[in-house]
This record gives C-alpha cells, sequence and structure tokens, in this order.
C-alpha cells in the first residue's frame, strides 16, 4: 500500500522555462536508466529476497525513487511552463510537442516509449543486486 | 548481506569499508558502511544529498549546492532526508544502538515538523484532510506547480 504525502522530496523551483533542457531532462524520468525504470526495478525484485535487510532495503529504496520520480516531472513541467510558439519550434521541442503537448510522459531523450526491457528481475538475488548496481551506481 | 563468510567487521575510516577476508573468485563486492561514520549536520545533508560525509560522491561536474529558504516546508524536507537516510543504514545494520537511537530522535522531530507544516499550508496527505473543518486537500499550490517561496514546494 502507498500513501501519497503532498510535498516534494526536494524543493523546486524553476523560474525560467528552458523546453530544450526539458526535452533532455525527460530522459531522467521515463529514460533507460530513469528514475521510473528504477522505483519498479527495485519494487519489483523485493518479492525474490530472502533476507530481512533486502526486503526492507528493496521496498524503501524502491518508495523513495518514486518521489524522484515526482521531482524529475516537475522539473520537466515547470521548465515546459507558458511556453511561446515560437519557444517549441526553436528548442528543438516541436517533436515532442507535437504528441505530447506540454504533459510529462515517460520517454527516453530519443522519443522512444518507456520500456521493461531496460530493467531485468530475475529472481536471483545476486544477479538483481548486480543489476541495480550496474543500473544505480552507488545506490545499493 | 553473506552471512557465510563469517567475517567481522572492523572500524575504519568513511572512505573505506571492509570485505570479506575470504571472498570468491569472479563475485562482485560492495564495501559495507562501518559503525560511528561521522555525519553532517541538517541543513548541510540536505544541500549535500547525504548525511554521511564518507556517501558523499559527487560527480566530476558537480553543481554548488543551492541555498535553501528557512522556511517549514525546507526543515521538513530536511528532517525527512535524515529519517530516510538513517532507515536505510538501519536497515543493514539494525543492531546499531547509536544509529537507532538517532533514528528515534529524529522521527520525533519530523511527526512534529508535519504537523507544523500542515498547520500552515494545509493537509500532507489525504487521511489527514479529516483533521479540518473544511477539506483542504485540493487547496493549490500541488506540489509540482511553480510557486515562488513557501508551500508545498
Amino acid at each position: 500500500m502507498f500513501v501519497y504525502e503532498k510535498k516534494l522530496q526536494y524543493p523546486v523551483r524553476i523560474k525560467n522555462c528552458n523546453p530544450k533542457l526539458a526535452a533532455v531532462i525527460i530522459s531522467q524520468y521515463g529514460g533507460p536508466d530513469g528514475e521510473l525504470g528504477a522505483s519498479l526495478r527495485y519494487l519489483s525484485q523485493r518479492y525474490a529476497m530472502p533476507y530481512p535487510e533486502l526486503k526492507g532495503l528493496l521496498t524503501d529504496i524502491g518508495t523513495e525513487e518514486l518521489g524522484h520520480l515526482e521531482m524529475v516531472g516537475t522539473l520537466v513541467h515547470q521548465l515546459t511552463r507558458n511556453l511561446s510558439e515560437e519557444q517549441i519550434k526553436t528548442a528543438g521541442f516541436d517533436t515532442y510537442f507535437v504528441d505530447h503537448t506540454t504533459g510529462v510522459y515517460p520517454q527516453f531523450a530519443s522519443g522512444y516509449p518507456w520500456s521493461a526491457s531496460t530493467m531485468q528481475v530475475t529472481g536471483d538475488i545476486i544477479a538483481d543486486l548486480t543489476e541495480d548496481l550496474a543500473a544505480d551506481g552507488a545506490m545499493v | 548481506m553473506n552471512p557465510d563468510t563469517g567475517t567481522t567487521p572492523r572500524p575504519c575510516a568513511d572512505a573505506c569499508g571492509t570485505m570479506p577476508g575470504c571472498a570468491p573468485l569472479a563475485v562482485p563486492y560492495v564495501p559495507f558502511q562501518q559503525e560511528g561514520s561521522r555525519k553532517y549536520s541538517q541543513i548541510d545533508a540536505l544541500a549535500n544529498g547525504t548525511v554521511f560525509p564518507g556517501l558523499n560522491l559527487p560527480f566530476h561536474l558537480k553543481v554548488e549546492p543551492g541555498t535553501l529558504a528557512d522556511d517549514h516546508s525546507t526543515q521538513l524536507q530536511a528532517l525527512l532526508f535524515v529519517v530516510t537516510e538513517l532507515g536505510l543504514y538501519l536497515d543493514t545494520h539494525k543492531d546499531d544502538a547509536e544509529a537507532f537511537q538517532l533514528f528515534r530522535q529524529y522521527a520525533q522531530l519530523a511527526k512534529e515538523a508535519k504537523c507544523n507544516y500542515e498547520q500552515m499550508h494545509g493537509p500532507l496527505t489525504q487521511l489527514h484532510a479529516g483533521q479540518d473543518a473544511a477539506y483542504r486537500w485540493l487547496d493549490d499550490p500541488w506540489p509540482w506547480e511553480f510557486h515562488k517561496e513557501g508551500g508545498a514546494g
């Protein structure tokens, strides 16, 4: 069960919009190493974990990654606030805008939609934790 | 994580964890954090992204920590950051009495900070919306919405 807390983990206040930056940062939302994949990776791998410290860690880290997902979504949302037609065209944001306008869609920077093929759940604790190391660096 | 090796952790500085004394070949290991790690102050922890200096491993192009407003929102975020970090540490060090004592203290501080925050900015959870005379769960701003200072940000 998850309960939503109506706050961000860390403040996000972006004064000036920047659609070019948003088109890159969207990959941290739904890209191959983004927060959506991170949260689903940990929260899905935990079912096969036999040790209490691993059940706890994967649950707690996976939950925190959902908080990161919300912060990155907020970044993209605020970076694309009040865009002019000129800004959409000149910033290279037009290919995103034609499909999603200023909605926040989980995709790679290249435009490829988020895919579960970017993560793995093997049921083998060493294989899964090794994959986590590769995917998320120093988190484990 | 590996109860089979039977190695006893030894005290060590923040920058060097211990490895199993007799590790099998071709199996990757992560050096474990030891007890007694140094800790940042709350505000430094929030600015650096970790409460432990030993885990502050920035990328080469690190951006300088931003300045944070000293308000209810920041105080709550700082406290919850410490609770989260200590909680992750306790997940693998549940018998560390010093860390658990700290966790208890900060959990209590965070509980009080949530009450202060909610009196100023409205309910943090839908359940807490039941404590008010009117239904304030839908009040703006939502966390992702741009606003200059304060609020749920």
